[in-house]
């Protein structure tokens, strides 16, 4: 009978150090884990518009006679920027190896994925203006 | 009993007695040289403009940032020779309970620490870096992305978590959990002379790597020497198998090693089954932590 109240009040002592660890630890790790989802824009001048492929903060435009198209520079494996090599017309991630086309579609290395292609809005200034998840 | 006159003990018992004191040493310079750096260095705004001003800018900047970075980079090196040496010598069976997977986690916190200073030089290297570690432990299904946030955050915060590791938890950390396993906090003055004044004439002489920023380019970056190992694996196995589960399989062994021994009762006593998975467990961890070394080194020299 003992044994028996003696475990009922163990269980209880420790249910309450659970409950307590839940009530305490879920807003902590709701407060510590919050993070607020912005956007950046990223401006391309007219000017800046010339190259094949430009790059600023992020992001690559290229321009071809079809218009202008922008791609994310992170690289979808582990979040490296990639680097253009203008000789082989590639994508090349410098930290494992990941090639892509101009496109942004995947060649070979261990990203297994393209590139993000990013909206592109030709403003009335002339600028070409795209928006980057951070 | 342990130090038995055979030339292999006695490099050994040099190896235990001189090198951790010599590490102590280098400790409590990394400690001070950092407490230097803490009043110029802000992880928030253009970090690598905060860093290169720290190198050449500050008055001496650049010999606490050596200093800091050599100090450090000793201390986790002795303190591996130490455990490997440990390891070896299977002394791990003389610790009380417990012990032995304190210090481990210790040595671990000491890695996570230099990887911490890594990511804060705020140069491409430590962005990437801090990107790698942040997708790989955000890779991990169910909890990832939460626990990821613990401990690194995308955007302009890049380096506040990492800052706040580096010089607050991870220091009280590590010195709580070495506390008992240090007989002296200060080792004999001709030790801990000789390691300050080896370590300040690095500083004085050597000077700082070139730091790459982060927008210049930059054909291959390399990450952490003791990472190198890991950077060439997730060039061909999938990030969580070769950045989580490989490591957390090895780390799992090395904890587990002196119970499963201890379980498998006295040597002598009697051949259980236990005892003998706790052979091959020892030569399974000297096989992996050797062919890492042989990738580690490959990886230093010829790129990830």
């Amino acid at each position: 009978m003992l044994e028996r109240r003696q475990f009922i009040k163990k269980v209880s002592v420790w249910g309450g150090y659970a409950l307590g660890a839940v009530a305490l630890g879920f807003p902590v790790l709701s407060f510590i884990g919050f993070r607020k989802i912005s956007e950046k824009k990223i401006t391309f001048p007219p000017d800046a518009q010339h190259a094949a492929v430009g790059y600023k903060e992020g992001v690559y435009l290229m321009s071809s006679k079809d218009g202008f198209s922008a791609l994310s520079a992170k690289c979808p494996h582990l979040g490296c920027t990639v680097n253009f090599d203008a000789v082989s017309g590639e994508f090349k991630c410098p930290c494992h190896g990941s090639t892509f086309e101009t496109s942004g579609k995947w060649i070979s290395g261990p990203a297994q994925r393209n590139l993000q292609p990013l909206p592109v809005k030709k403003m009335p200034s002339g600028d070409i203006e795209t928006v980057v998840k951070i | 009993m342990l130090f038995a006159n055979k030339p292999g003990n006695r490099i050994s018992a040099g190896i235990s007695s001189y090198l951790p004191r010599l590490g102590l040493s280098a400790l409590f310079l990394c400690l001070l040289s950092g407490l230097v750096l803490t009043f110029y260095y802000r992880p928030t705004g253009n970090v690598f403009q905060n860093v290169e001003e720290i190198t050449t800018l500050v008055p001496y900047g650049w010999f606490f940032r050596q200093l800091h970075f050599a100090s450090g980079q000793l201390f986790v090196i002795l303190m591996l020779i130490h455990a490997v040496d440990h390891f070896h010598q299977k002394r791990y069976r003389l610790y009380p309970e417990g012990q032995w997977q304190r210090l481990v986690f210790s040595l671990c916190l000491c890695f996570y620490t230099l990887f911490t200073g890594f990511i804060l030089k705020g140069d491409k290297e430590g962005v990437f870096a801090a990107r790698i570690f942040m997708n790989i432990t955000g890779g991990i299904p169910l909890v990832g992305k939460r626990l990821s946030s613990l401990f690194i955050l995308p955007g302009e915060d890049l380096f506040f978590l990492p800052y706040l590791y580096h010089c607050f938890f991870l220091p009280i950390l590590i010195l709580y959990l070495i506390r008992t396993h240090i007989r002296k906090w200060f080792p004999k003055y001709g030790i801990l002379y000789t390691g300050a004044a080896g370590l300040c004439l690095y500083a004085l002489f050597v000077k700082p790597f070139m730091d790459i920023p982060p927008d210049a380019f930059a054909a291959s970056v390399k990450g952490p020497w003791f990472f190198l190992g890991v950077q060439t694996l997730l060039k061909t196995l999938p990030a969580i198998l070769a950045g989580i589960v490989l490591p957390a399989l090895f780390l799992g062994c090395v904890l587990i090693l002196p119970s499963v021994e201890k379980a498998g009762g006295k040597p002598g006593v009697e051949k259980s089954g236990l005892r003998i998975i706790s052979r091959y467990l020892h030569r399974l961890i000297v096989l992996v932590f050797f062919l890492y070394v042989l990738l580690t080194l490959k990886a230093a020299f010829w790129g990830p």
